[in-house]
């Protein structure tokens, strides 16, 4: 009687141990609302999510340069209870700003254009696209003088008569 | 690489002659001063032989006869007269006219489009860069 009481008692003891680790083992769901709190706080990292499972934090989403995807990692790593970070994250530089280029190619296709009043342009992203139509022997200087106003790219969609 | 492929012969000119070939993937960017306009009109054939009217959307040909301030150029419109104005820009008033294939003085380059040049009466003001070919 007296070993099965210990066996009892042992077996007891190891029950409440479980009972008590498994009380403290910890949430994958606040490990990971803790992580994204901590992306949030850095508008940089808007894009990024992060999801936790057996505490390893797999980061996904967007960042504009490398530095910001590093960053991403480090400030996770450092989330309470994060063993170890899985960096999925994508860099997609961002599309460059062409309100100023498409400014100055509007202006200067105003002088550039006054000589063909046939021929229409239309700039979008430093893109200029070119309709209307042509004589073939005019052609080559509204060319010249479209792209010496230093486009991306110069679109000819005119009718060359 | 396939753009400096299909332009090659353009742009072993181009380079022969110190001009600058960048290659950005969708379009080809051939950039520079050339020493002479004869030289300018043989890459626009060139360009216009391999890319008729120029509807390929994939190359920027921009070469410009090397001009020096203080020199003559001649006034190469089609036929008719160039415009002398008094700032740099169409909406400027026109101050006075350059007969077509008249030589005038380029005084100084206002930018890339737009030159102060001095006919010979004169007068002095912004003529289209288009329309204005370095001579020697």
């Amino acid at each position: 009687m007296k070993v099965f009481r210990l066996v009892s008692m042992l077996a007891l003891i190891l029950a409440v141990g479980v009972a008590t680790t498994s009380c403290k083992k910890v949430k994958d769901a606040d490990v990971q609302a803790a992580a994204q709190m901590a992306l949030v706080a850095n508008p940089d990292l808007a894009d990024v999510s992060v999801a936790v499972l057996d505490q390893v934090a797999t980061l996904s989403g967007t960042v504009k340069d490398d530095a910001s995807k590093a960053y991403a990692e480090t400030t996770v790593a450092a989330v309470e209870n994060v063993k170890s970070v899985v960096n999925n994250i994508e860099v997609v530089p961002p599309a460059p700003d062409f309100t100023a280029i498409d400014a100055a190619l509007n202006s200067g296709l105003a002088d550039a254009l006054k000589d063909h009043a046939t021929v229409k342009a239309e700039v979008k992203d430093g893109v200029v696209t070119l309709t209307g139509e042509i004589r073939k022997r005019d052609l080559q200087k509204l060319m010249e003088k479209v792209n010496a106003l230093n486009p991306q790219q110069v679109v000819n969609n005119i009718t060359v008569k | 690489m396939a753009l400096q492929e299909k332009y090659k012969e353009l742009v072993d000119l181009a380079r022969q002659y110190g001009a600058t070939v960048s290659d950005e993937g969708n379009v080809l960017r051939v950039r520079g001063e050339v020493p002479s306009g004869a030289l300018k009109d043989k890459m626009w054939e060139i360009y216009d032989r391999i890319d008729p009217n120029f509807k390929n959307n994939d190359l920027i040909l921009d070469v410009n006869v090397k001009a020096t301030e203080g020199g003559k150029v001649k006034v190469v419109t089609r036929e008719s007269n160039l415009n002398i104005r008094k700032g740099p820009g169409t909406d400027q008033p026109i101050v006075g006219k350059a007969a077509h294939g008249d030589v005038i003085t380029l005084i100084s380059k206002a930018n890339n489009q737009w030159w102060l040049v001095r006919d010979n009466d004169g007068e002095e003001g912004y003529c289209y860069s288009q329309y204005l070919e370095p001579v020697q």
